[in-house]
């Protein structure tokens, strides 16, 4: 029988030949398609100028405020694609996101880049401290570009939501600050926190506190009135400290 | 003096009858083997057994209960068990007249003697001789090639062996080889293929035919008392056997020819000259037209088949080469449709069509119902654990058919008896049987098929503990929960299952354990409450609310089917479902969902979800969705097309997530983001045994034009975008017949992401290579394996670029007004890929395994229920140089059920792995199976502390088929569970020591489902050391432990 096909077989090597010509080919097009990224795409991103202007472009409406998060495709927004280191209470010497926001420049013409910078850190991660200072750079860039004759209303309307923010979703949070070395048995700095329920109510209620205008103008009895209408009472801080103001939620 | 004498004398008689009784009685024994011959007079062909007339009058037996399929195994049960099952069936058909079976299992020889003895019923000794398949030097041949000549060598081999094994069994009737063999001629050779199409066959035939009769003529040689055959499918190839069989004794065929056997009787005598057994036929019990059981066309199908049978008897001036014949079946088999699903529900899918069978038969349409051919049907276990049998109006018909002689009776007598059989009142026999049954099944309804009932009580502690309060220190706590089990049928096209869960207490044993109902563990939240002071001032307070009793009761599992015309439609539930990566999902984009303890430990209840198949004109057509419709997914629909195309085998699948699913279960269960794919596939298989496999893939095209960084080689930070291009992949993959050698290319844009990579063993593949179906790779993999008689030798080897690297840490700055924004490991939530998985990687392995016994194959993934060889191993190693890190894993962060990132990569790594199994047979009622693994790896998300080197071993030992003792001992190796790999957790020692010992069948213990479900009482220890390397593990001390002393009663 072996015979007899034999006899009746044509050569199989052409099959096979055929087979692994199509494999080879198939694999080869499978493999070789495309390559790997090189110099000729995307765009060299290691010196962003920071804007020195304080005219702010709101992404979306909601932009700094949480829990929006437009600031991160905002093309104007520097930070986009910026590692923000948070504090770590496991490594508090390690870097974190304070010094880098440390090296923005001072005055009006960082204000611009703080909002972002903060506004950036919000957005990847929801914190009273994130909220608070994007809310204050709201207020430095509606001080900046304001003046006796005419207001930024719109980032005034901003830093006003952001405020809010603050009390409204992250009403016990605190930040941290150090200080007075002079106050330690060691010589260092001391760490201590703030309520930023406190921190906020004060920033709206005096100017002495932040030195940018005042987001609600006129008599600081109607700062209070709008935390009223927010939902909150303020008892303000008194000199010389004005570190004992109370904020406290109405009918809670 | 004289009582010396007659001491001595006394001494040497008793020497004498010792020695007659050496001699003599296995004489005796040998002379109780029947003779058996055919034999041919005037009137026709007989079969005689030991001188005396013998019509067969037979049923195909087999026994597998519900919910078993062809993995169960009868005479692996205790031999009481055996007994009891033996008694119950043969008592049952020695009652109808049946003289003789055959059988698809090779029953032992005490077995046949015992069938023999007990109720008079020989049996066939059928070997299939390759027909699904063989083992030869070790490999499982799917095919068999009958034209390899070490194939016909072995199976020839083998063949005597099983005549030499039988030969002096009493009980045996006759030998037969094969199973309608030539229907199954489905092997690839070049000299074959070469042929014109209409030879091919021919061809192949010929070597069928010619090793059945070396077959024949090598046994024969070893076995004079008794005939051979063999079985062929119908009178196929006919002249072949006349031409090429000469030495044949009888001709056995199945043929499903529908009342009559037509012209078979004369074909037969003019070419062979030789008496015919049907070894199969008869009818099915289902009405595909009408979709319910029919016993009567049955019976009438059988009534008519055995009286022309009777007919063609000797002594009836006809062909007179009737000698007898075997029923298909004796009873239903409930997993001969999908074989491995629905085992506990009899289908009603009929599978193939025959014209011959008018009752149900229509144009374009099956009528053929595999679970359906029992002359009694299946029922539900008795108090002696054995499966019941309800007769069908057949068994009555076919009891009075064979309380006839057909030698003894005339033709007239025979077909007078049959004209006046009373079919009516059979039929109200049949009819007021399935009634009762139905009535105590309450079937057709919703029954209450059983279930379990667990309790344990736990001892726990650790050494903090016993240092500061002793024995005082020690935790105890109980556990007790039930499962019921439900069946449902109400209407004969829908049915399915459900169980319930009902908690009692629940035992606390995390850390050392996590384990099904930690659902009902108290939860403490800490949780602010504003209050109200004294002076009006209010303040927020933290507190802890606990939550006791939780979740008490639930659905544990829910399947239902729904078998229409055009469609079948299939709800489940925590139910187990296979990936699709046989039917054409190359790219893995449908995930096994098997794994339900790995899932029942975090209560997660995938998988979930619908899927409809088409059947008929629509059955290239699968629709499948759910919220979680494998372990992992998203809401999903997914859609799958396959079809044919210049003779390759096409397949179209589009999957869609619909939602993001809101949670995960676990800390390993990253919630993934909502995406798509779409993949087109095709595979041949050419007649040569080159297989050639393709695809591509287009996936997550809406991550296009979102923004990623990297950083080149010069360290400079670049912004890019995903573009079209980067959603498309392609794979293919090259098999060819030398040693299996296979060649794989394998190329993905950034974010071509496809599912998971199925092994060439699946789960139980030993492989090491780190493979991945993410994308942003050229891959490229290649593995042969090497036979040498029951060895195997399997290297493989992988490479693996990637197109864009991960990101290493670079710290932002500023500096006067300019910012360079650094950069930072990607993840998969925040950017649109991360290099996690399908990192770069050279990667070689080589695994040895030696299993002597290829039909239960190593790597089948209930071996070590299945393993039958004496002794069978595999030892083998992996190395894998990672020359690149990673970028960050997620881990679902349960607190904030969110997913957060690990915030930095693995490092670049070489990493190794060596491992073995062995499994020991040393008797029947002994396994033992050990596994041993040596590794130096890395963590699968959490790169603190390292990577680790660890040891590990682990064990199963069982005897009697009752005693169980489990364990394994860990050296600093992860912890048991997916989390601590993850977050890099290991210990310094790790025991575990698990005794049961099983109280029920000791059947139970032949598959892990019912391993873990037997009725059975144990006791279990566990102990961890502990270093800095679990400090997360929240454990004070140097050791944990934990004792569990548990019961399972089944019921």
């Amino acid at each position: 029988m072996i015979n007899l096909n034999r006899h009746e077989t044509k050569p199989a090597v052409f099959k096979h030949l055929f087979m692994a010509l199509l494999g080879a080919a198939t694999l080869f097009a499978a493999g070789c398609s495309t390559e790997e990224r090189d110099e000729n795409d995307g765009t060299i991103i290691n010196a962003i100028l920071l804007p020195t202007d304080v005219v702010l472009n709101l992404h979306c409406a909601d932009v700094g405020i949480h829990p929006e998060t437009c600031v991160l495709d905002d093309p104007e927004n520097p930070f986009a694609t910026t590692t923000i280191l948070e504090f770590d209470v496991n490594d508090p010497d390690a870097t974190n996101k304070f010094d880098l926001f440390n090296s923005i420049p001072a005055g009006p013409t960082g204000a611009k880049a703080r909002f972002y910078f903060w506004a950036t850190a919000l957005a990847r991660r929801g914190s009273g401290e994130n909220q608070f200072y994007t809310a204050l750079a709201l207020h430095e860039l509606f001080d900046a570009n304001s003046n006796v004759l005419s207001k930024d209303e719109l980032v005034r309307a901003q830093a006003l939501k952001a405020y809010q923010s603050v009390l409204d979703n992250f009403f016990g949070s605190v930040t941290v600050f150090t200080c007075c070395p002079g106050a330690s048995p060691v010589g260092e700095p001391v760490a201590f926190s703030v309520p930023l329920n406190e921190l906020t109510a004060d920033n709206l209620y005096r100017t002495d506190a932040t030195g940018f205008l005042r987001l609600i103008e006129g008599d600081p009895l109607l700062m209070q009135e709008q935390l009223l209408e927010w939902g909150y009472s303020y008892q303000p801080a008194n000199p010389p400290n004005y570190d004992d103001g109370v904020v406290s939620v109405n009918g809670g | 003096m004289a009582g010396i004498s007659f001491f001595k004398s006394m001494t040497k008689v008793c020497s004498i009858l010792t020695v007659m009784l050496v001699f003599f009685v296995p004489l005796a024994s040998h002379a109780q083997v029947d003779k058996v011959t055919t034999y041919k007079d005037a009137n026709g062909w007989k079969l005689q057994v030991n001188g005396e007339d013998y019509y067969i009058k037979g049923v195909v037996w087999g026994y597998t209960p519900r919910g078993q399929n062809y993995t169960y195994n009868l005479f692996g049960q205790s031999d009481d068990q055996i007994r009891k099952i033996l008694d119950y069936e043969f008592s049952l058909m020695a009652k109808m007249g049946v003289n003789t079976i055959r059988s698809f299992t090779m029953i032992p020889p005490e077995w046949v003697t015992y069938i023999y003895r007990e109720h008079g019923i020989m049996s066939v000794i059928n070997p299939l001789m390759g027909r699904y398949g063989y083992s030869v030097d070790g490999k499982w041949i799917p095919f068999t090639d009958y034209s390899d000549p070490r194939t016909r060598e072995v199976l020839k081999r083998d063949m005597q062996e099983f005549v030499a094994r039988y030969k002096d069994t009493p009980g045996v009737l006759m030998f037969a080889f094969g199973n309608e063999s030539n229907y199954g001629l489905s092997w690839s050779s070049f000299e074959i293929e070469n042929l014109p199409e209409g030879e091919q066959n021919i061809a192949k035939a010929r070597f069928l035919y010619s090793l059945w009769n070396e077959v024949t003529e090598a046994g024969k040689a070893i076995d004079s008392n008794h005939p051979f055959t063999i079985v062929n499918g119908d009178i196929q190839y006919i002249d072949l056997i006349a031409e090429l069989i000469p030495n044949l004794d009888l001709l056995g065929t199945n043929a499903y020819r529908g009342k009559s056997f037509t012209g078979l009787w004369r074909d037969v005598e003019e070419k062979l000259d030789l008496p015919v057994v049907f070894f199969e036929f008869g009818s099915d019990a289902f009405n595909a037209r009408d979709f319910a059981e029919d016993q009567l066309s049955q019976a009438l199908v059988l009534k008519d088949q055995w009286q022309e049978m009777y007919n063609k008897a000797a002594g009836n001036g006809e062909e007179g080469n009737s000698i007898g014949a075997f029923i298909f079946e004796w009873r239903d088999e409930w997993w001969k449709y999908l074989q491995i699903e629905n085992l506990d529900i009899q289908d009603n899918n009929a599978s193939w069509s025959n014209q011959a069978y008018l009752f149900d038969w229509a144009e374009g349409k099956n009528n053929m119902n595999e679970e359906w051919f029992g002359i009694t049907a299946l029922g539900p276990a008795n108090s002696d654990g054995v499966s019941t049998a309800r007769p069908r109006m057949a068994y009555d018909v076919m009891t009075e058919v064979f309380s006839m002689d057909p030698y003894a009776a005339s033709k007239g007598d025979i077909n007078r008896t049959f004209a006046n059989m009373d079919v009516g009142r059979y039929e109200l026999m049949g009819d007021v049987r399935l009634l009762k049954a139905a009535n105590e099944e309450s079937k057709r309804k919703l029954q209450f098929t059983g279930g379990r009932l667990q309790g344990e009580m736990v001892l726990r502690g650790n050494e903090s503990g016993i240092d500061e309060d002793g024995e005082d220190s020690l935790e105890f706590s109980d556990g007790e929960m039930v499962f019921l089990d439900f069946g449902f049928q109400p209407t004969d096209q829908v049915s399915g299952q459900m169980t319930l869960n009902v908690l009692g207490n629940v035992a606390q044993k995390r850390p050392l354990e996590f384990t099904y109902g930690d659902r009902g563990l108290p939860l403490a939240i800490q949780t602010e409450q504003l209050t109200i002071l004294e002076g009006g001032d209010n303040e927020f307070i933290e507190r802890q609310v606990d939550f006791k009793d939780r979740e008490r009761i639930e659905i544990y599992d829910f399947d239902a089917t729904y078998e229409g015309e055009n469609i079948d439609v299939n709800a489940f539930y925590h139910t187990r479902r296979f990936h699709w990566g046989y039917e054409g999902d190359q790219f893995g984009l449908i995930r096994e969902a098997t794994d339900l303890e790995g899932m029942d430990i975090w209560n997660a209840k995938a998988p979930q979800g619908v899927e409809i198949a088409g059947k008929g004109k629509w059955k290239d057509f699968t629709v499948l969705f759910g919220p979680e419709v494998y372990w992992g997914a998203n809401p999903k629909v997914v859609f799958k097309y396959d079809f044919k195309l210049a003779k390759f085998d096409w397949t179209f699948i589009h999957s869609e997530d619909l939602a993001r699913r809101s949670d995960g279960t676990n800390p390993t269960d990253v919630v993934g983001r909502q995406s798509r794919q779409t993949t087109l596939t095709a595979e041949r298989e050419f007649s040569n045994g080159w297989k050639l496999e393709f695809g591509g893939i287009w996936s997550a095209n809406e991550k296009v034009d979102e923004v990623f960084d990297r950083v080149d080689r010069a360290g400079n930070v670049y912004l890019d975008q995903i573009e079209e291009e980067d959603a498309l992949g392609f794979r293919a993959k090259l098999t060819f017949p030398w040693y299996e050698t296979y060649l794989q290319a394998h190329h993905a844009g950034l974010v071509a992401d496809g599912g998971h990579v199925h092994r060439t063993w699946g789960i139980t593949d030993p492989s090491r290579l780190p493979y991945s179906g993410m994308g942003n790779k050229r891959e490229y993999e290649a593995g042969m394996i090497l036979r040498f008689g029951n060895l195997m030798l399997y290297p493989r080897v992988m490479y693996r670029d990637n197109l864009v690297h991960a990101n290493p840490f670079i710290e932002a700055n500023i500096g006067g007004g300019v910012l360079n924004p650094g950069t930072d490991p990607r993840n998969t939530d925040e950017d649109p890929f991360a290099v996690l998985g399908n990192r770069e990687a050279r990667s070689a392995e080589l695994y040895l395994t030696y299993d002597p016994t290829g039909a239960t194959q190593f790597y089948d993934w209930d071996n070590d229920w299945r393993e039958d060889a004496k002794f069978a191993f595999n030892i083998g190693g992996t190395y894998t140089e990672y020359p690149t890190r990673t970028d960050s894993y997620l881990f679902f962060f349960e607190p904030a059920r969110i997913n957060a990132p690990f915030g930095q990569g693995l490092p670049a790594e070489e990493v190794w792995g060596i491992s073995s199994r062995m499994v020991f047979n040393p008797n029947r009622d002994s396994k033992y199976i050990v596994r041993l693994v040596r590794g130096f790896d890395q963590s699968t998300g959490n790169p603190d502390g390292g990577t680790r080197d660890f040891y590990q071993f682990d064990w199963k030992a069982e005897w009697k088929r009752k005693h169980t003792f489990a364990g394994y001992y860990m050296k600093d190796a992860w912890g048991p569970y997916d989390f601590y790999r993850q977050f890099n957790i290991t210990f310094p020692e790790q025991v575990k020591l698990d005794y049961s010992v099983l109280l029920g069948n000791s059947g139970q213990l032949g598959s892990a489902e019912d391993e873990n479900r037997a009725t059975r009482v144990g006791i279990r220890a566990l102990y961890r050391s502990l270093d800095e390397a679990n400090e997360t593990f929240e454990v004070e001390g140097d050791y944990t432990f934990m004792t569990v002393l548990y019961f399972t009663y089944q019921f």
